[in-house]
């Protein structure tokens, strides 16, 4: 098994589209959780200012993260998931991969576990990114460094590899029902953007769909990241990603999370262990 | 068709006079302590339905160890899905097939056997190097043999480039090394020649030829009847999803033949008809098809001229394997037709 994850970490490692999406993530993840609020500020009474520079210090690092990770950073890791299984369509490695001497069960799992790996690598390079830009800030404004506690910090990049693990693994779910990359992006972006983004929006007029609103992944994601300081208010402003309700318990957003991301596993190994190679 | 060439599943060990010179002695050493338990692979009705069309219909295949076995047939005559559900990466309607030893796609089977399915199928973005890399980590061989495979195809120059930057020729040789990567017991080979100019064939066909040596046992594909006709020791036809003849190219080609041409032409067939040993004479355009003994050429010669008839030529005549293969898919044709 330590192989066969050594050897799927070596393709990810080597695949641009890793580093790109890296790359684009922690690019949205400063411009708008960081440089966009920070030159946005009001320049009115001074208590103002402060206000809305406070959010962006390093004693909201977590919170800071979080908020933008549930919707922006979860479909862009579902881009991540489909790439990685359904390169593997496009390219016919498949074929390649089920004839060395593991399992089919092994070989995805290994392809998993790597992608979860990489996933902790992503949250790990948001934090470090986020805290020199707020290190930054603090500098900039002669305010004073107060760090979160680290037990928040570890939670927080807990939360932040379940959302992401859940929304890669939906990725990797999609590419290997559509055994291919490009309808399972659509159908991907098309779900996290459209019908989840609908339903938040009609949870306010339609009281019948709250119970499924309270099962979707942007109203799970959103409820643990509120767990860890998110502002309830701030996911209202979110853009396409706003959320204003409702919200879980954190424990019952965690088990959901956790729910959702056995279930794709399962799903996805499934379904590959089962159809044929072409 | 002759039916003796048809179905011959229980043919003897090979014959082929130049194979034998070219392979002993450690093949013959092998052929001579065969048995029951020396098959490589074993099918029994195995069969592969698609909705409505059956690409693979009860074909039993026995393949023995040592041996370098050419699977032949048309397009779409259901040769690569029988590969694959040998490979276990197509799931069979009905029948078993077990694969050194075990069952078809089993990872203790895939242990010993190094495949190479279509088209060389690697990630673009890597090197060559690097594609065996991965594969040799999933198979849990040493990366040391990564380098004798590459000099062995002789991809060894050119292994640090990418793979998509490759000529067709370099994927196929790369197809081949991930195939000897775990060096295998069996080899499974489909169209290892695909792209390749004349001089790589021949390269390709010699390491083939030499990879088989010794306890290897080849299993190939191949469209190119005379590549097959050179390297295999036996081989088996199939046509429309049924393995419709197997045996040695000897077998398959039957007797030889001879062709004589002769004027007149109706009196020379009456009179080689009279030839003791001349089992049938008939027509084949301005000549004539006699099935008898080459043994007995000069005694037909000497009735004819005896007779007055003025010899143009005689000839022994000895089928390809071309002819054969053409001829089994033609017979079916007129069936799928009539």
């Amino acid at each position: 098994m330590t192989g066969s994850i050594a050897a799927e970490l070596m393709i990810v490692r080597k695949r641009a589209a890793t580093w790109i999406l890296l790359g684009i993530w922690i690019a949205l993840a400063m411009f708008f959780g960081y440089i966009l609020p920070y030159v946005s500020a009001p320049d009115g009474p001074e208590a103002v200012r402060q206000a809305e520079i406070a959010d962006l210090l390093p004693g909201q690092l977590v919170s800071a993260v979080l908020e933008g990770v549930p919707f922006f950073g979860g479909v862009l890791v579902l881009i991540l998931g489909v790439l990685i299984m359904g390169g593997e369509y496009g390219w016919g490695t498949l074929k390649t991969l089920f004839t060395q001497r593991s399992s089919r069960t092994l070989i995805v799992g290994a392809k998993l576990v790597a992608l979860g790996i990489v996933l902790l690598g992503f949250a790990m390079a948001t934090f470090a990114t986020s805290a020199l830009a707020s290190l930054v800030i603090a500098w900039l404004e002669d305010a004073p460094v107060t760090w979160p506690s680290a037990s928040l910090v570890l939670r927080g990049i807990g939360a932040t590899w379940l959302i992401f693990a859940v929304w890669a693994a939906l990725g990797v779910l999609l590419a290997a029902i559509s055994r291919g990359t490009a309808l399972a992006i659509g159908i991907g972006i098309l779900y996290g953007l459209v019908i989840e983004g609908l339903m938040a929006a009609l949870f306010d007029q339609i009281s019948l769909v709250q119970p499924l609103v309270e099962g979707l992944l942007r109203a799970n994601g959103y409820s643990l990241a509120a767990t860890l300081g998110v502002s309830t208010a701030a996911t209202q402003e979110n853009g396409p990603g706003m959320f204003s309700g409702p919200f879980v318990s954190g424990l019952q957003a965690t088990l959901a999370m956790a729910a959702y991301l056995i279930a794709f596993v399962a799903i996805t190994v499934g379904l590959i262990r089962r159809r044929d190679i072409a | 068709m002759n039916a003796v060439r048809e179905r011959n599943v229980n043919a003897a060990a090979p014959e082929n006079g130049r194979d034998r010179e070219r392979r002993a002695p450690a093949y013959d050493a092998y052929v001579d302590e065969m048995d029951g338990d020396t098959l490589v692979i074993e099918t029994r009705g195995l069969t592969k339905r698609y909705d409505e069309r059956t690409a693979v219909d009860h074909v039993d295949l026995r393949v023995r160890r040592g041996e370098v076995y050419g699977f032949l047939g048309p397009n779409g005559a259901g040769k690569t899905t029988t590969l694959r559900m040998l490979l276990g990466l197509v799931r069979p309607t009905a029948g078993d097939a077990r694969v050194v030893g075990a069952p078809a796609g089993s990872p203790a089977g895939l242990a010993k056997i190094g495949a190479m399915i279509e088209a060389p199928a690697f990630y673009p973005f890597l090197s060559g190097r690097d594609n065996l890399r991965v594969l040799a980590k999933h198979a849990g061989v040493p990366e040391a043999r990564i380098e004798t495979v590459l000099e062995e195809v002789g991809l060894a120059a050119r292994a640090g480039d990418r793979f998509s930057a490759y000529s067709q020729g370099m994927k196929q040789r790369l197809g081949i090394a991930a195939a000897l990567l775990k060096d295998p017991e069996l080899l499974i080979l489909d169209e290892p020649t695909n792209g390749l100019d004349p001089e790589g064939m021949l390269e390709i066909r010699e390491l083939i030829r030499s990879l088989g040596q010794g306890r290897r046992t080849v299993l190939l594909s191949s469209h190119l009847l005379g590549e097959v006709e050179q390297i295999c020791d036996r081989v088996g036809i199939i046509r429309a999803g049924k393995l419709v003849a197997e045996g040695t190219v000897d077998e398959l080609r039957g007797r030889d033949w001879l062709r004589i041409s002769a004027e007149p032409l109706e009196q020379a067939q009456s009179v080689i008809r009279r030839v003791p040993g001349v089992e049938q004479v008939s027509r084949n355009g301005r000549a004539l098809h006699v099935t008898a003994d080459p043994s007995h050429a000069a005694e037909i010669n000497r009735a004819l001229v005896s007779a007055g008839i003025a010899v143009h030529e005689l000839r022994r005549e000895r089928p390809g394997l071309e002819a054969i293969f053409l001829d089994l898919v033609r017979d079916h044709e007129t069936e799928v037709h009539a």
